[in-house]
C-alpha cells in the first residue's frame, strides 16, 4: 500500500514535482529519507494496525451481547481483549500521531528540510514494524491472555505465548525512543531564522513534551518486559510472590511508563486541537505560553501519579494518598488548555468543518473523561470502581475519545497539505456524527455497567447487565460503520477529489506555506520567521521568505 | 544557537590515554566488587558497597566515554535531570514497601532493614524478623 500512493495521487494534476514523485518505484520508498514519506509509511502502517485492532474490539463487543457464551470460548475472549489492548496502544495510540504527523509536519512548521537524524527516522520505521511482525507471530502462535498490562505473576506463569508479544512491546519502545530523540534534537537545532521558542506552534511544543516523556519512560517499560519475559521463561522469583518476588514491583515498574504513555497519546493529540481550533476559529490562540508551557507541566506531573493505579493492589495507603493528590495536579494543566481552547473559540469566525467537528468531540470526551479521572483519583471512590467498567469507560473516553478525535480531525485538516486533493466534506460530516454518538453510544452504557458493579475482563455477566451491554455493542457497530465511511472517502479522494491548493483553509499555520503536496525539500526558499503561527490579525497571509541562503537559527 | 556540525566542531579532542586510564580504573573497581564480596561485612554493608563501586564506575563511563566531562552545562543538565527521574522511580517504589502493611511484602526482602512507621501501632517493629529465612512463600508468624 505504501508504494501504491505515488501511483493514486497522480502527478499529472498538480503540474508540480511533489514529495510523492519526485522518485519512482518501490525502492525508493523503502530506502527513503524523507520525513513526509516516512510520515505516509507510519499512516499505512499504524492505520492497518487500528483496523487489526478494531476487528478484535468488535468480536469482543458481539461476545458481550449475550450473558453467556455467543462466538468463543472463555479463553479466546482472553486472547481477544489482549490483543485489542496490545495492538491499540503499542501500535496505533502511541506511535500514531506523531509517527504521522509529527514526522510530516514537524520540520514544516520549522522551516527544516527535514529532521535532525533522517535515518534514525527511517529505522524507527523498521523497528516499529520488526516490533509489530513479532507481536503478530505471537498472536498466531497462540496468544497471550493477560490483557495488555501483562500483570505478574499470572503472566510470568501463564502457559500461552505471551513472550514474543512482550518482546514486540519491547522493540516497538525502541521505535519511540528513537523517534522521540528526533524530534528534540530537530526543535533545538532545526529551527528556522526568527523562529524563537515563543514562536513555536503550539503543536511543536507539544510533540515536544511528548518526546521528552517517550525518551525517559520507555526504557523503564523496556526493562521491565524483559524482566517478565525473563521470570517467565527461567523461573527466575523476580514479581512471583511464590518464588519470593515482589508483584506490586511489577505494577510499579509498568506504570512508571504506562501512565506517562496516557500523556504520549494525549499530548499530540492536545498538540492537533491546538492548531485546528485557531485555524476554524481564525483567531490567534487565547493564552499561547500557558498553552505552551501546560504540555511540559503534563509532562512532568505525569511522572508523579503512577499509583494510582495500585490503589487496591496491596500498595500502601500512604503512597496511595500521596498518588491521589499528585494525580489531581495534572487535572489542573489539562484545565488550563480546554479553558484557553475555548476562550480562543469566543469570538471568532468558525467555520463548521470535519475537522471542526472533530474538535468537539474532543473537547466532549477529554473533559467527560477527564472529570471521571479526578473522581477515581480519589482514593475512596476508587475501591469501588476499580477494575469495573467503570474505568474501561474512563479511560476509554479520555484517552482513546481524545486520540481518535485528534487523529481524526488532524488527518481532515492536514489531507489537502499531505496529498493535496479535498474529501467529500458533506460525508465527512456525516462521518464525524456517527463516529461521536458511536463513541458515546458504545461507552457511556459501560460507565453505567460500571458503576452498577460489572466487573472488566469477564467473560460472562447476570443478566440484568444484558440491556447496557447491547446499546453499548450497538453504539460499537454504529463506530465501526463511521470509520469505514472515513476509509472509504479519503481513498476515494486520493484520486477523485478536487485539487486542493496550497492552503484551502486558509489557515496560517506555518505549515501552509508550502505547495500541496509539499516538494521533496519543503521549501523553494526557507522562510524566514517574522511573527508567531496563527497570526490573524496581520495583513500577510504568509510569512516573508528571505532571499538567498538562511543562516539557521 | 549553534547547530549540531558546529557544536561537534568545538569538542576538544583527546588522545586514547585518557580512556585507556579510564578503562583500567574501571577494571580495578571491577575486581574491588570481588574483593569486597569476600570481606566479612555486616548485611547493608555488602550492599552499600557494591551499589558505591557500581555508582563510580557509572559515573566515569557517563563522564569520559559519553563525553560529558568536555560538555556544556545544558547537557550536564539533561543528564542530571535523568537521574532525578531515576531517584523518583526508586524513592516512591521504596517509600511504598517502607510504609506498606508488612504481611504485603514478601519475606525476607528487608535488605534496607526500612521499619513501618510507628503510627502503624498495630504492627511491632521487628515482628517480621520471626518469620525463617528461606521459608519462601509462607508469610511471617504472627504474635
Amino acid at each position: 500500500m505504501v508504494h501504491d500512493a505515488p501511483a493514486s495521487a497522480g502527478s499529472a494534476v498538480y503540474n508540480t514535482p511533489n514529495y510523492l514523485n519526485a522518485e519512482i518505484g518501490v525502492r525508493s520508498w523503502l530506502l527513503t529519507r524523507d520525513h513526509k514519506r516516512i510520515a505516509i509509511m507510519y499512516l499505512v502502517l499504524t492505520t492497518s494496525a487500528f483496523a487489526l485492532g478494531g476487528i478484535f474490539a468488535m468480536l469482543i463487543r458481539i461476545e458481550l451481547l449475550t450473558p453467556g457464551p455467543t462466538i468463543m470460548s472463555a479463553l479466546t475472549y482472553n486472547r481477544m481483549f489482549t490483543l485489542h489492548g496490545v495492538i491499540m496502544i503499542f501500535l496505533f495510540m502511541v506511535p500514531a500521531i506523531p509517527g504521522i504527523f509529527g514526522n510530516f509536519f514537524l520540520p514544516l512548521m520549522l522551516g527544516a528540510q527535514d529532521v535532525a537524524f533522517p535515518r534514525l527516522n527511517l529505522l524507527s520505521v523498521y523497528l516499529y514494524l520488526t516490533g509489530a511482525v513479532i507481536a503478530v507471530w505471537g498472536m498466531i502462535h497462540g496468544g497471550a491472555d493477560t490483557g495488555w498490562t501483562f500483570y505478574a505473576p499470572y503472566s510470568t506463569t501463564t502457559p500461552t505465548q505471551v513472550v514474543p508479544i512482550l518482546l514486540g512491546a519491547f522493540v516497538v519502545g525502541f521505535s519511540s525512543i528513537v523517534t522521540g530523540i528526533n524530534f528534540i534534537v530537530t526543535t533545538h537545532t532545526m529551527r528556522g531564522p526568527g523562529l524563537t521558542w515563543n514562536r513555536m506552534p503550539l503543536f511543536v511544543w507539544s510533540i515536544y513534551a511528548t518526546s521528552v516523556i517517550q525518551v525517559l519512560a520507555t526504557p523503564v517499560l523496556g526493562m521491565v518486559l524483559l524482566l517478565v519475559a525473563i521470570e517467565h521463561a527461567f523461573g527466575f522469583g523476580i514479581f512471583d510472590p511464590a518464588r519470593g518476588g515482589d508483584p506490586v514491583l511489577f505494577q510499579h515498574l509498568f506504570w512508571f511508563y504506562s501512565h506517562p504513555a496516557v500523556y504520549i497519546m494525549v499530548l499530540p493529540a492536545m498538540a492537533v486541537i491546538s492548531e485546528v481550533v485557531c485555524a476554524f476559529a481564525r483567531k490567534n490562540m487565547f493564552g499561547y505560553k500557558a498553552v505552551a508551557y501546560s504540555s511540559l507541566g503534563i509532562a512532568f506531573v505525569g511522572f508523579f501519579t503512577w499509583g494510582h493505579h495500585l490503589f487496591t493492589s496491596g500498595q500502601s495507603t500512604f503512597d496511595a494518598g500521596i498518588f491521589g493528590v499528585l494525580s489531581m495536579f495534572v487535572g489542573i494543566f489539562t484545565a488550563i488548555k480546554v479553558f484557553n481552547w475555548t476562550a480562543t473559540l469566543y469570538q471568532g469566525a468558525i467555520k463548521f468543518t470535519a475537522p471542526f467537528a472533530y474538535v468537539c468531540g474532543f473537547l466532549f470526551f477529554l473533559v467527560f473523561g477527564g472529570m471521571t479521572g479526578v473522581a477515581l483519583a480519589t482514593v475512596s471512590l476508587d475501591v469501588h470502581w476499580q477494575d469495573t467498567y467503570f474505568v474501561v469507560a474512563h479511560f476509554h473516553f479520555i484517552m482513546v475519545g481524545g486520540t481518535i478525535m485528534a487523529f481524526l480531525a488532524a488527518i481532515h485538516y492536514w489531507w489537502p497539505k499531505m496529498f493535496g486533493r479535498m474529501y467529500s466534506e458533506g460525508w465527512a460530516l456525516v462521518a464525524a456524527c456517527l463516529i461521536i454518538l458511536g463513541f458515546n453510544a458504545t461507552f457511556i452504557p459501560q460507565f453505567l455497567l460500571g458503576n452498577m458493579g460489572m466487573p472488566r475482563r469477564y467473560y460472562s455477566y447476570p443478566a440484568q447487565f444484558w440491556p447496557l451491554n447491547v446499546a453499548s455493542t450497538a453504539g460499537a457497530s454504529l463506530l465501526a460503520f463511521g470509520f469505514l465511511l472515513v476509509l472509504t472517502y479519503l481513498l476515494i479522494s486520493l484520486r477523485h477529489g478536487k485539487v486542493a491548493g496550497p492552503n484551502p483553509w486558509g489557515s496560517r499555520g506555518f505549515e501552509w506555506n508550502t505547495p500541496s503536496p509539499p516538494s521533496a525539500l519543503n521549501f523553494p526558499v526557507p522562510p524566514v520567521f517574522t511573527h508567531g503561527p496563527h497570526d490573524y490579525t496581520t495583513g500577510a497571509e504568509t510569512p516573508p521568505e528571505a532571499p538567498g541562503e538562511p543562516e539557521h537559527a | 544557537m549553534p547547530n549540531g556540525e558546529h557544536q561537534t566542531a568545538l569538542e576538544p579532542h583527546h588522545g586514547a590515554g585518557r580512556y585507556v586510564a579510564v578503562w583500567v580504573a574501571l577494571c580495578a573497581l571491577t575486581v574491588g566488587t570481588l574483593l569486597a564480596s569476600r570481606l566479612s561485612l555486616g548485611p547493608p554493608w555488602h550492599l552499600l558497597v557494591a551499589l558505591a563501586i557500581a555508582a563510580a564506575k557509572a559515573g566515569l563511563v557517563a563522564l569520559f566515554f559519553m563525553h560529558l566531562w568536555d560538555q556544556p552545562g545544558v547537557n550536564r543538565l539533561v543528564f542530571a535531570t535523568s537521574l532525578v527521574f531515576v531517584a523518583l522511580l526508586i524513592g516512591l517504589v521504596l517509600l511504598d514497601s517502607a510504609t506498606r502493611f508488612p504481611l504485603a511484602n514478601p519475606p525476607n526482602e528487608r535488605t534496607l532493614r526500612f521499619e513501618p512507621p510507628s503510627f502503624e501501632t498495630h504492627v511491632q517493629p521487628g515482628e517480621r524478623e520471626q518469620g525463617e529465612p528461606g521459608a519462601i512463600g509462607r508469610p511471617p508468624a504472627r504474635e
